[in-house]
């Protein structure tokens, strides 16, 4: 049954690019139902994605359901012992449970015929758990391919995918989410259904506003082209599929921020993000070759060469069943960052044979180079006097595939696109700008995390928590409300990121859910409010809870949630649950690393907690509450229609309820979120894992949920989450203190927030004004230079063109044929002196004709008489 | 006695060969145009001795015989008619120039 | 033999005679730029060719010579030299210029002729001539009858030829009848060319009249 989720999730990707198709084709005659069409596509591929999500619940429903308080007894089955011999399968794993060792082969996976989760594991049929004793309930992916594009040699190109539970959380969530926002956007946009819509931030020069024909149908193929590219994203099996889809929605981002191409502000803000995105791209091209070159393949998990014998995927190489997951360096990589000494013991020992005789055969040779490898390969972290082959070009992929992952997902230095990005319409920044495109970074980091060296997982927690902070202070003095929550959106990623790089990595997948939720309600009402007030501006907002009460509640709710609230110990909102993971975890990293630095992840997030709460409220305060600010937008605010806030209502749902866990005398075991995220947790995953490098410690993650940890920072995390409220409340509610009073004090503080750290002026100064002095110069060199040589050259061409023409045109062919002319002239004129008329004349020239004729011929003819004689 | 050295065809041949040539010379240089018909008569003699000559019985054995004689009665018919027609031609020229000098006749210089 | 001696001896004295007179005479139409002087010296000169005719055995045609061309030819360009004989024209003296070109050339061609007609050795072998006098009967030597015949056609003289000769044995008739059709021609052209018009008379500014046809 569950070999019917690769057809069914292909399906649910595709179908969004039927109706791009559909659209673009026929968009001017579909109009207004191009909305119908785009909707209908993904509440579709939403639906699918749902079955999927049931269908592999119920595969694999021993181990989500577990019985025996979370033991699982399922019989041994020697067939998965055999059957697989990749990564997938860690049968010599005492701990890990699978339901089938497998491996993906064309479009269906030969596990079809163990559909139900009857194929255990080894003998060990007793507890799962891992060699460190943890509990640990994993779910293999399935991984396979669709088609096979290429082969070259023993690379191979194809489109495959490679399902976990991960992938099937993330296409509901995302199809769920597309889904309630193609309805929102059908309110939203409705404007751009008319024939002519009047654009008021674009003037015309004679000042008058711009008027152009409604484009509703192509907002909904460019939503749907987004929608088939995220999920491809999600779906993908290798990192070179995961690439063209990152482009992919790359472009898309594109499109839809710039909607509105009309205005500068937009047109100029959809380049930017692409730019700044492609030049993450660039580290992460840098990073598949790493990869490429070195393990030869792109493949996450495991595939079948065209012979048939299966070939190991990067997780495999990265971390073999063999070493019970562990990191290891690849072989590829070492083999290609040692190749010199490689090559000079396999020349050695060709010499050695030849002195005898023989000469090196392949076996021979590929079973010396394995040694070397081998010994060569130092993952060692106690041994700091061998080199490490192949461990930085590790560190080098990594780092490359991270800076993809540092475009797309706005992180420290390149998040100067996402605020430009809120110029788009509100939809496209609920959809694209906070749920699902910027998650694409966070979800690659968490698919690709098995092949992270620590020290790259360092990095990431670095410039996450950099991130977090610096995003987290911008926002507290941003005035426009989409900026506010895309500022909010940067530092939730940073977060997210941070989870990812000291450990947390179900933490930081779980925060991904959870934020997808409740900033996508959170845009959406912004929208709402946007879109009732004509204004993105606070300052000209105020008390509109009254006008629109459902917009203003669903928000608090998504602020309460985004805040971590929730009663201590008890329950709380999806945020609280997700929050609180992370910081226990950074809390846990700290405690077990026991350094200061190593203390700036956990007391920055904190604070940036406390920030996050007070930011999030203020923009409450002053949008929902207090007395209106400019009233002519008061009287004119209307509470929405129905299409925009039951995806509202809908959202505040789930942000509030997707952290639960049902009560356990339900029996429901893993049937949550967390535990749900558990069972895709990567193998190898569990236990401390050491930098080689560097000298930290990551701990496991199960260990921050102990109650040591726990308890202080549940607290903590409480306290930072009311501190943030409470001084919101002083500020904007209860106007006890006077923002504007704190302004004038801290003008250069000020100053420095508002203008986002200067970011921009300083890339305008390092990078674009050279960008510019180099194509000044270069236009120059065009202009002056070449103009000048191309000009030169035709002259040259003409010069030579009119000499030619005169001299030999003119001159010599002209010449020719005038003196032949003038020749025939003259001798016609000269025999004209012959015709004298004299008549005497004419009779001396019949004689001398005669008399010469006579010569002539007596030349030639001998008399036969004369001849004899 | 070479004087009286027997008549052959050579001599015969010179005669014709003086006559004609002088036939020629007077066309070459008279002015008058009957001047010149003359020129025309002589020409014509000499070519009549020539074949007189060649067509004597007494002269050689294996001579043109009749031939000869037959073709030096036709030039004298010709040259008969001939000369009426030239004479016609001649006062013509004399009634419409009112001369007979022939290099008064020029008319058709190229 | 003294008979034939003495008429050979005869022969040549007259052939030398005849030869030249006719030599002279011709020489003298040319010398002489008085046109009847040339008139008178061209009869002399042609009446001395007839002469030579005789000597050669074509009496015939020394007799038709003097009929038709002395007394017919001759008169005809001494009625023409009559008509035309205004006192300008009688004497018109050409150039020395054109008198050198035409010695040069006449004499070149002269020179031609002769060395033609003394290079062919059976042309002036006596043996030949004694041989052929000596076949030969006066009374054969009349050829009225003989052409009279081939100018109708046939050849009488050729019967006894061997056969290679005989077949030039087609007479004349044909060259006859298109002798007298070209002098019927030349008879009709020359009565109209020659036909009473009005004569131009020579004024200053030499304007010529064009003929009433």
């Amino acid at each position: 049954m569950t070999g019917l989720i690769p057809t069914l999730l292909l399906a649910a990707v595709l179908l969004p690019l039927g109706s791009f198709f559909l659209i673009l084709l026929a968009g001017h005659r579909l109009r207004e139902h191009a909305a119908v069409v785009a909707t209908g596509a993904i509440l579709i591929a939403s639906l699918l994605s749902f079955a999927s999500f049931f269908i592999w619940v119920g595969g694999h429903r021993d181990t989500i359901f577990p019985d025996n308080d979370g033991q699982v007894t399922v019989p041994a089955d020697p067939d998965s012992v055999a059957s697989s011999v990749s990564y997938d399968e860690s049968t010599s794993d005492a701990g890990d449970d699978h339901d089938h060792g497998h491996e993906g082969s064309g479009h269906d996976h030969d596990g079809d015929d163990h559909g139900d989760h009857g194929s255990g594991h080894d003998g060990q049929a007793d507890t799962n758990h891992d060699t460190a004793g943890h509990q640990t309930t994993r779910i293999e992916a399935e991984s396979g391919e669709y088609y096979t594009l290429g082969v070259f040699g023993r690379l191979q190109l194809t489109i495959g995918y490679y399902i976990d539970t991960l992938t099937i959380c993330m296409f509901c969530m995302v199809t769920l989410i597309a889904t309630l926002i193609h309805f929102y956007a059908q309110g939203y946009m409705h404007e751009e259904e008319d024939d002519e819509v009047v654009d008021h931030e674009v003037t015309l020069e004679d000042g008058s506003p711009f008027k152009r024909p409604g484009r509703y149908h192509r907002f909904f193929q460019y939503l749907s082209l987004f929608c088939f590219s995220m999920l491809g994203l999600v779906l993908a099996g290798n990192v070179a599929m995961v690439f063209v889809f990152w482009e992919l929605v790359g472009i898309c981002s594109y499109f839809l921020i710039g909607f509105y191409i009309e205005r500068k502000s937009a047109s100029t803000a959809a380049n930017k993000a692409f730019i700044v995105n492609r030049v993450g791209d660039f580290g992460m091209i840098i990073g598949l070759m790493v990869f490429w070159t070195g393990c030869g393949t792109l493949s996450f998990g495991d595939y079948h060469n065209q012979d048939g014998t299966t070939a190991a995927g990067l997780f495999s190489q990265a971390r073999p069943a063999d070493n019970h997951h562990q990191l290891v360096t690849p072989e590829g990589l070492v083999k290609l960052s040692a190749r010199s000494e490689i090559r000079a013991a396999v020349q050695q020992r060709r010499k050695e044979l030849l002195q005898v005789g023989l000469d090196l055969e392949a076996p021979e040779r590929e079973a010396l180079i394995a040694a070397k490898v081998s010994q060569l390969r130092n993952d060692d972290p106690n041994d700091t006097t061998r080199p490490r082959y192949g461990y930085w070009l590790l560190i080098v992929g990594g780092l490359g595939i991270f800076c993809g992952c540092v475009g797309k997902s706005a992180q420290f230095p390149l998040h100067v696109w996402l605020p430009d990005a809120m110029e788009g319409p509100t939809p496209v920044s609920a959809l694209v700008h906070s749920a699902t495109m910027v998650a694409a970074g966070v979800y690659l980091v968490a698919r690709f995390f098995p092949m992270f060296a620590p020290e790259v997982l360092l990095v990431i927690a670095v410039l996450g928590v950099i991130t977090l902070f610096i995003a987290a202070t911008i926002a507290i003095t941003a005035t426009d409300i989409k900026r506010v929550l895309a500022y909010s959106t940067i530092s939730q990623l940073g977060y997210m990121m941070m989870a990812l790089g000291v450990g947390a990595w179900a933490a930081g997948v779980f925060h991904l859910i959870t934020h997808a939720f409740f900033k996508s309600l959170l845009f959406m009402c912004s929208g709402s409010v946007i879109h009732a007030v004509h204004t993105n501006e606070m300052t000209e907002m105020g008390g509109l809870r009254r006008k629109m009460p459902f917009t203003a509640y669903t928000m608090l709710i998504g602020c309460l949630a985004i805040a971590g609230a929730g009663i201590p110990f008890v329950i709380g909102l999806s945020g609280y649950y997700s929050k609180d993971a992370i910081l226990e975890q950074a809390f846990s990293f700290w405690q077990v690393n026991n350094s200061a630095f190593a203390g700036l992840f956990f007391w920055l997030a904190a604070g940036g907690a406390a920030l996050t709460s007070f930011y999030m409220f203020r923009l409450w305060f002053m949008t929902f509450a207090g007395q209106p600010r400019d009233e002519q937008r008061f009287e004119h605010a209307h509470e929405s229609p129905r299409m925009m806030y039951v995806p509202l209502l809908i959202l505040a749902f789930f942000a509030i309820t997707i952290g639960w866990k049902l009560p356990d005398f339900m029996a429901t075991g893993n049937f949550h979120l967390t535990g749900l995220l558990e069972t895709a947790r990567p193998a190898g995953l569990h236990g401390d894992s050491q930098g080689l490098v560097t000298a930290l410690t990551w701990p496991d993650e199960h260990k921050s949920h102990a109650w040591a940890i726990k308890f202080p920072v549940t607290l903590l995390a409480f306290a930072t989450a009311v501190l943030g409220a409470l001084l919101a409340g002083i500020f904007y509610l209860a106007r006890w203190l006077d923002p504007e009073e704190v302004r004038e004090s801290l003008p250069s503080a000020h100053r420095f927030l508002i203008r986002k750290w200067y970011f921009d002026e300083l890339y305008d100064l390092v990078f674009v004004r050279p960008a510019h002095l180099i194509g000044r110069v270069i236009y120059r060199i065009d202009r002056v230079v070449l103009d000048t040589i191309l000009h030169m050259s035709a002259r040259v061409t003409r010069t030579i063109a009119v000499f030619w023409d005169r001299v030999a045109d003119q001159k010599v062919v002209d010449g020719v044929v005038n003196w032949t002319a003038a020749m025939t002239h003259r001798l016609g004129i000269a025999l004209r002196a012959v015709q004298t008329g004299r008549l005497r004349q004419y009779v001396m020239f019949i004689v001398v004709a005669a008399v010469a004729l006579f010569l002539v011929i007596s030349f030639f003819f001998q008399s036969p008489a004369s001849a004899g004689g | 006695m070479t004087l009286l050295a027997t008549t052959t065809v050579s001599m015969y041949l010179a005669v014709g060969a003086v006559m004609f040539v002088t036939g020629v010379v007077c066309m070459a240089t008279k002015r008058n145009a009957l001047g010149i018909l003359m020129g025309i008569e002589l020409v014509l003699n000499g070519a009549n001795i020539n074949f007189i000559a060649f067509g004597s019985e007494y002269l050689r054995p294996d001579s043109l015989g009749l031939d000869g004689q037959l073709i030096a009665l036709f030039v004298i018919v010709l040259a008969a008619g001939e000369a009426a027609v030239a004479l016609a031609i001649a006062l013509n020229f004399y009634n419409n120039h009112a001369t007979v000098d022939v290099d008064q006749a020029d008319e058709l210089k190229g | 033999m003294t008979s034939a001696l003495l008429a050979n001896i005869s022969s040549d004295l007259f052939f030398i005679v005849f030869a030249g007179i006719a030599c002279v005479f011709a020489v003298a139409v040319l010398l002489t730029s008085n046109i009847v002087r040339m008139a008178f010296y061209l009869v002399i000169s042609l009446g001395a060719t007839a002469g030579l005719f005789f000597l050669a055995g074509a009496e015939f045609v020394g007799a038709m010579q003097l009929m038709i061309y002395v007394g017919g030819t001759l008169v005809l360009l001494i009625f023409g030299v009559m008509l035309t004989a205004q006192s300008r024209f009688v004497n018109m003296r050409t150039h020395p210029r054109d008198w050198i070109m035409a010695i040069i050339v006449g004499g070149s061609l002269l020179m031609l002729l002769l060395t033609a007609a003394f290079r062919v050795p059976s042309w002036h072998e006596e043996q030949q001539v004694i041989a052929a006098a000596s076949e030969l009967e006066v009374a054969d030597s009349k050829t009225a009858t003989r052409l009279g015949l081939a100018l109708s056609g046939v050849r009488v003289d050729k019967i006894n030829a061997d056969e290679q000769l005989k077949q030039g044995m087609s007479g004349y008739l044909l060259p006859f009848v298109i002798v007298s059709i070209h002098l019927l021609v030349v008879l009709i052209g020359a009565a109209y060319m020659a036909r009473s018009k009005r004569m131009v008379r020579r004024t200053s500014e030499q304007a010529e009249d064009t003929t009433s046809s």
